[in-house]
């Protein structure tokens, strides 16, 4: 193991398998960074150029984007709000708060060392424990992935501030848009009112493109003509002290944990990662008022798990030849060009990609972390471009990238409709996380607990009997109720004190 | 009589000088190819490897240029079916097209566009667990029978998996499985090891990949095995997995691939991208691809391929329309 792992480094730190490296990381951050363009976009362009590589190289450039893209997502997701990919929709909810209370670098700083350390994190876990897990993570039936979907979803409640009645119906909203296309558990189009480019249904990066950076794109050229108030920034506080890092490390951790086994579970992606490891940070959390006004927890939560995401999803891809995420699955096309077939064997056949695949993960992170905090300084200035040179670039980006997606327009229109969309329910009241996380988790709970019903002829009985299953639909009520408790108490708190104060007062 | 041959010589002096200069003029740009599938799966694959195969033997002066649409598989079919037929815009896709026709998913089928040529096979395996106690097709087709309704057959509902199922189905009266919906070969392979399910059927490729060494000797930790083959004969890298129609039984499932034109394209670029095609099938390129997938390298243009294709249709039908009723 020691042999194949540092062979493979050594082979890195030659001069072109690091450019490679860096030229993988480098345009998967910029790439990422840029609202529309997505990572799995990147890797599906370059493919081509990849057929006259040898495989070992493609292998590094490919994953190089891979860790780059999940990551640059964050910087205009913490500076404009708006997401660079699906993926870091969760990181908005705080990074820009703090972003728009001054302290861009920070936020920023928080976003880069929370994905490096999920990295590292989801890094050790191939490492050392890839067959194992992997052969683990195919017991997970129908009913444990629908109850843990459920956990998730419960996050409705908790994201939601102000009016509970919209954080539903927005949540609902999502489920809804979810619907349309072919239904995934009988093969017949649902919902589409026989116009068939609905057939492939309203897809997660132009729904979320849209409701997200196209919607924000509105509000900024509605107010437009104001003047940005120029708060005084500090880019400085983007290095974590040691008490950051005291402070924030079980939360790393556990996050970085949950993004890992997230990445595992064949299916389901990076955007679901992060909403679990938000939901559980903020549940677990002594500060949960500060979510979604800028807390450093839910950014940190956040980005650990996205990042930890790509080491997860590699595990089964190594381990058994099952891709982990969308990308893996472009990757396993790249193999199969270059006469790679990824299985069980994979290790035997060509060990040298697998040992490259690892550590490319390892220095693609670290070239990540140099590159993304040798930058922050400049990149932090975003905010203070001009919005009129920067929204129509922005614009232009959103479009190109989503017709590239799948090279229809229709995904354009997609994206454009749901801008409206976005912008006229945040000028409602309605908040955007809600329909996020119902449009994204609905699909799949829903295609889990058909397969389930499906093998049980319709019994719902194994999620109660089956102890993974129970497990977390006890931890869903619990999260459930949490929020109800939290007021509950408070409640008696201050009936408590006003009591003793009346007592007081009679003294 | 010599009169005669000089008209004729002239006029066969005269097609052949207008044939090559027609074909002269296609192709004068890249011709796109749509892939009406996200990039990484089986037709993208086929796809690129003829791609770079007629790329670097030089086959065609200009490149193919792979355009993957996807969403559903019927986006990118119809795109290509209302496409201007002017020769650059081709479709790659397999049976699920005819599956689609027949379940009545979309209006249109195989006979809305030309064909123009048929590139490699891939047949698919009943698999089940190890510890299943099933040796056999006919002690799964057995216990499906007495005991309807109770294998859990994982598939992908419509698809080619799908239809696999209910064609096996089909060769015992009674015998029912449970289908219950998995997705792809990768998916069922996890669930068959996961014992979330109890039966598949994988193909060729999913199989070797998932059950062998590459010595070709049989993974120890593999939970599955295959147990029979659906092409004409038995797989080389499989050799005691004996082939349906050995057993006696009428069944033959094998998935080609097929490229399409819109109708309408000129009968030049048909003829030149199926010549192309033909050609890069005879690369070591593909030669290699079709190996390592485990293909049969079957190749099939004009009538042949036409005739093939009503063929697989009188086929399939009946067995998609089964399957949309599940």
């Amino acid at each position: 193991m020691i042999e194949g792992l540092f062979g493979a480094l050594a082979h890195l730190m030659t001069p072109l398998p690091f450019l490679y490296v860096l030229i993988g990381t480098v345009s998967g951050i910029i790439v990422g960074a840029i609202p529309g363009l997505s990572g799995a976009m990147l890797i599906a362009l370059t493919l081509p150029l990849t057929f006259y590589m040898q495989p070992v190289n493609a292998v590094i450039l490919l994953i190089g984007m891979y860790v780059g893209s999940i990551t640059g997502g964050l910087i205009t997701a913490t500076l404009l709000r708006m997401p660079g990919t699906p993926s870091n929709v969760v990181t908005t909810f705080d990074g820009h708060p703090m972003a728009m209370a001054g302290k861009p670098g920070r936020a920023l700083g928080l976003g880069i060392a929370a994905s490096f350390i999920g990295g590292l994190v989801s890094w050790v876990v191939l490492l050392f424990l890839a067959k194992p897990l992997s052969i683990w993570a195919t017991r997970f039936g129908p009913f444990e992935y629908f109850t843990l979907i459920l956990m998730a979803m419960v996050l409705i409640a908790s994201v939601t501030q102000g009016s509970m009645v919209k954080g539903l119906v927005s949540g609902f909203l999502g489920m809804l848009v979810s619907m349309p296309g072919v239904d995934p558990s009988s093969g017949q189009p649902r919902l589409t009112w026989d116009w068939y480019v609905l057939n492939g249904g309203l897809k997660l990066l132009p729904v979320l493109i849209g409701i997200f950076a196209v919607s924000q794109v509105i509000g900024d050229i509605v107010t437009i003509g104001k003047r940005m108030e120029r708060i005084e920034t500090r880019v400085s506080g983007m290095l974590m002290s040691f008490k950051d890092w005291r402070d924030q490390a079980f939360n790393m951790l556990r996050s970085s944990l949950i993004g890992t086994w997230v990445g595992i579970l064949p299916g389901i992606g990076a955007s679901i990662g992060s909403i679990m490891a938000y939901t559980a940070a903020r549940n677990m959390s002594r500060k949960p008022e500060e979510y979604g006004k800028g807390s450093e927890e839910g950014i940190v939560a956040s980005e650990a798990a996205n990042n930890a995401t790509i080491g997860g999803a590699l595990i089964p891809l190594i381990a058994m030849g099952i891709p982990g995420s969308v990308i893996d699955a472009i990757l396993i096309g790249a193999l199969m060009i270059h006469s790679i077939t990824p299985g069980p064997t994979l290790f035997i056949t060509n060990g040298d990609v697998v040992w490259a695949m690892i550590a490319t993960a390892l220095v693609a992170n670290v070239v990540m972390f140099l590159a993304m905090m040798g930058s922050v300084r400049l990149v932090a200035r975003i905010m203070y471009v001009p919005r009129t040179f920067l929204l129509p670039v922005i614009l232009v980006f959103c479009i190109i990238g989503t017709f590239a997606l799948d090279n229809t327009m229709f995904d354009v229109w997609v994206m454009l409709i749901f801008g409206v969309v976005g912008y006229a329910m945040e000028r409602a009241g309605f908040p955007l996380g809600p329909f996020v996380i119902g449009f994204v988790l609905a699909p799949l709970m829903e295609e889990k607990l058909r397969s389930g019903l499906m093998m049980t002829a319709g019994s719902i009985e194994p999620i109660f009997t089956r102890p993974l299953s129970l497990t977390f639909l006890i931890i869903a009520i619990l999260l459930l109720l949490t929020p109800f408790f939290r007021v509950w108490r408070e409640g008696r708190a201050r009936r408590r004190a006003a009591t003793a104060a009346a007592a007081a007062d009679e003294a | 009589m010599i009169k005669q041959f000089a008209v004729a010589g002239l006029a066969a002096a005269l097609s052949m000088g207008m044939a090559s200069s027609a074909l002269a003029e296609w192709p004068e740009k890249p011709i796109k190819v749509i892939v009406p599938f996200k990039a990484g799966g089986t037709s993208d694959q086929v796809t690129r490897a003829f791609q770079v195969a007629i790329q670097e033997s030089e086959i065609l002066p200009q490149p193919l240029t792979v355009v993957n649409v996807g969403g559903h598989f019927s986006i990118g079919a119809r795109q290509v079916m209302e496409a201007n037929p002017d020769g650059y815009t081709f479709l790659t896709l397999h049976i699920a097209l005819m599956g689609g026709e027949a379940a009545g998913l979309f209006p249109f089928g195989y006979r809305d566009f030309t064909p123009v040529a048929t590139t490699g096979e891939f047949c698919v395996l009943p698999v089940v667990r190890k510890d299943s106690g099933i040796d056999s097709v006919e002690q799964l087709l057995e216990k499906a029978k007495d005991e309807p309704d109770t294998l859990i057959f994982g598939a992908n509902l419509g698809a080619i998996n799908h239809m696999g199922g209910i064609q096996l189905e089909n060769l015992v009266d009674g015998a029912k499985f449970r289908f219950v919906q998995i997705g792809g070969g990768t998916a069922n392979f996890t669930a068959l090891m996961g014992g979330q399910t109890d039966a598949s059927v994988l193909s060729a490729a999913e199989v070797a990949n998932f059950t062998l060494n590459p010595d070709g000797t049989e993974l120890s930790d593999a939970q599955i095995k295959p147990l029979a083959y659906t092409g004409p004969e038995r797989l080389e890298s499989l050799p005691d997995v004996p082939t349906l129609q050995e057993l006696g039984y009428d069944m033959n499932y094998c998935i080609q691939s097929w490229w399409f034109a819109p109708k309408g394209t000129p009968q030049e670029a048909i003829d030149g991208l199926a010549q192309a095609l033909e050609d890069a099938s005879g690369t070591d390129r593909v030669a290699k691809f079709y190996k390592d997938k485990m293909f049969g390298s079957v190749f099939l243009k004009g009538d042949e391929m036409a005739a093939s294709l009503d063929e697989t249709w009188d086929r399939i039908e009946p067995v998609a329309k089964q399957a949309a009723q599940k």
